[in-house]
Order: C-alpha cells, then structure tokens, then sequence
C-alpha cells in the first residue's frame, strides 16, 4: 500500500480533487503512518499560520518620490509649439517695441497688442477704429 | 477578480496588499529594510505594469512581478537574506517589554518558527509563505512561480516537513 505523501499536505489545504479526497479518507482510516503524518504536517501549517502579520511601517506605504509625485503630462506638439511662439512673440515685441510704449500683459494678451508692439504706426485709436469697423460698437 | 487594468491602481495595489507584500519578503527574509525596499520596488513595477496588465489572474500578475523583484533584488545585492531575527523582531514593535509570560512565549514560538524557514530551501520557503503566510491557493503559487501545479504542491509538502524537523 502506498502512502500518501504530498497528498497529505494538498489534503490540508483543500486542494485534493474529489477523487484524490475519496482516496485519502480512505487511506486515513487504515494507516497510522499517514495520521501521524497528517498530524505533523498540520502542526508545521499552523506554526507557520500563526505567526503575526507584520504591521507595515508607515514610511513604507508614503513609496518613493518616483511614485508620490505624479509625472507631468506630456503636452501636445502643437501645445509646446504654440508655447514657443508666444515665448519668441514676447521677446521680438519687446525688442521692437517703440520708444516710450510701455507694454503691458494686457497689450500682450490682446490681439492687437502684437500690432501695437510690432508696428509703431499702428495706435490704440486705430485699434479702435478697426474694433468699429469689425462690428464691436460697444467700443 | 481584475477584469481589466482600469479596474485598478498602484494606489488600490498599495492599499489592498502592500501588508501581505511586506510580510511576503518580511518572512523570506527576516529584515524589515528588505521587506521595506521590496514593497515599493514592487509599486514602481505595478504603476508600470498595470497599463499592459490583461484582464487574466490578478493575484498572479502581481505576485510574480512581487517574487521577480525579490529575486532580482537578492541577485543586486549578491548575499544571502539575512538571519539577524531577534533585533528585526525588536525593531518592528513586535516584542513589547515588559511582557506577560504567555505573549513572551508567542513571541519566541515565533522567532523559532521564523528562524526554521530562513533555514529551508528558498524554492521551498517561498511556497510554504506564500501557501501559508500570503494565503494563494496553489494554482494561483503556480501562476506567480511560474512552475507546475504538481510542483506547487511537492514544494509546499517538503518545506513543512523540513519545518517539522526543525521545529521538533
């Protein structure tokens, strides 16, 4: 008769097939040698079972900076493209701004503040006359 | 089960088992600084991970890619894990002193315990922890050591006992 072995140990763990539980149960009946190992198997299991779980320190759940900090998202070619242009705008306006005009950010975010910039013979009251012209008679 | 990689994120990975991946490389090793380092080795190759991950067994996925880092990490460092037990053990707050008589006992009851498994075989340490401290089901032991089920089992059958004969 051959023992159980490994069966043993599958057997504890619920793992056995329902044929390989019909044999063990039957082999259990008859065998000291297999009780008495199923014993010691058992005994190891719940040594092992029985050891705390160790409580996480809570510097290991804070994870590494490459984690913690999320990356930033790549911006689009045309995001990065537009952002060079304006960043270039602002350097050549302010190269050619004229004498004495002084620039502001809101000469800047106005669409006609790159004419004003750009272009000396363009004024704020042409600006307002093309405001008209384009149909804005709130100007 | 995840069904897909959108169902889950390094945050739920690190919520949801970073206690039973810290104790996974915590009892292979017997060192809190490894089990520290291996956790978050293991988010880092989760966060990345995760975007390829197929719908599949998640408990799997992510205890190779746990088992792979530890492997790597055993093969860097070029050593063997540690068996300095007693001052991890006071290091983790698990020995409180002073301490009744029975919890004292516990207490070296688990050193024993914990000192007869740093002793086994490594692939038999790892399928007796993972079996039995982790709680997978040898199909799922399989899946993340990449090995027979039939294997799973003799492996998880001769470390306990060795663990038997250790422990006396």
């Amino acid at each position: 008769m051959s023992h159980l072995g490994e069966l043993l140990s599958a057997h504890l763990d619920g793992e056995l097939s329902p044929a390989e539980r019909r044999r063990v149960a039957e082999h259990l009946e008859d065998c000291d040698r297999c009780r008495e190992e199923l014993d010691e198997l058992a005994s190891a299991r719940s040594a092992v079972r029985s050891l705390p779980m160790v409580e996480v320190p809570a510097s290991v759940l804070g994870l590494p900076d490459e984690v913690v900090v999320p990356l930033p998202r790549r911006k689009s070619f045309w995001a990065g493209a537009a952002a060079a242009a304006a960043a270039v705008f602002i350097v050549v306006a302010s190269i050619l701004a004229p004498d004495g005009t002084a620039l502001t950010p809101q000469d800047l975010s106005d669409p006609f503040g790159a004419r004003v910039s750009l272009d000396p013979g363009f004024t704020p009251t042409k600006v307002a006359q093309v405001r008209v012209a384009t149909g804005d008679f709130a100007e | 089960m995840v069904e897909t990689a959108s169902d889950i994120t390094w945050e739920d990975v690190a919520r949801v088992y970073g206690r039973k991946i810290y104790n996974f490389a915590y009892r292979l090793t017997g060192n809190p600084d490894d089990a520290h380092d291996l956790v978050q080795e293991v988010l880092l190759r989760v966060r990345r991970g995760l975007p390829s991950y197929r719908p599949g067994s998640f408990e799997g996925w992510l205890w190779r890619i746990t088992r792979n880092a530890f492997l790597d990490d055993v093969r860097r460092r070029k050593r063997r894990p540690t068996t300095a037990l007693p001052d991890e053990l006071d290091r983790t707050g698990l020995v409180s002193s002073p301490a009744p008589d029975e919890v004292l006992a516990s207490i070296r009851l688990g050193e024993d315990v914990q000192k007869a498994l740093l002793d086994l075989p490594y692939e038999f340490r790892e399928a007796v922890v993972l079996c039995d401290i982790v709680g997978l089901s040898y199909d799922e032991i399989a899946r993340a050591v990449e090995a027979p089920i039939g294997t799973v089992r003799s492996r998880i059958h001769r470390g306990r006992r060795m663990l038997r004969e250790r422990l006396g």
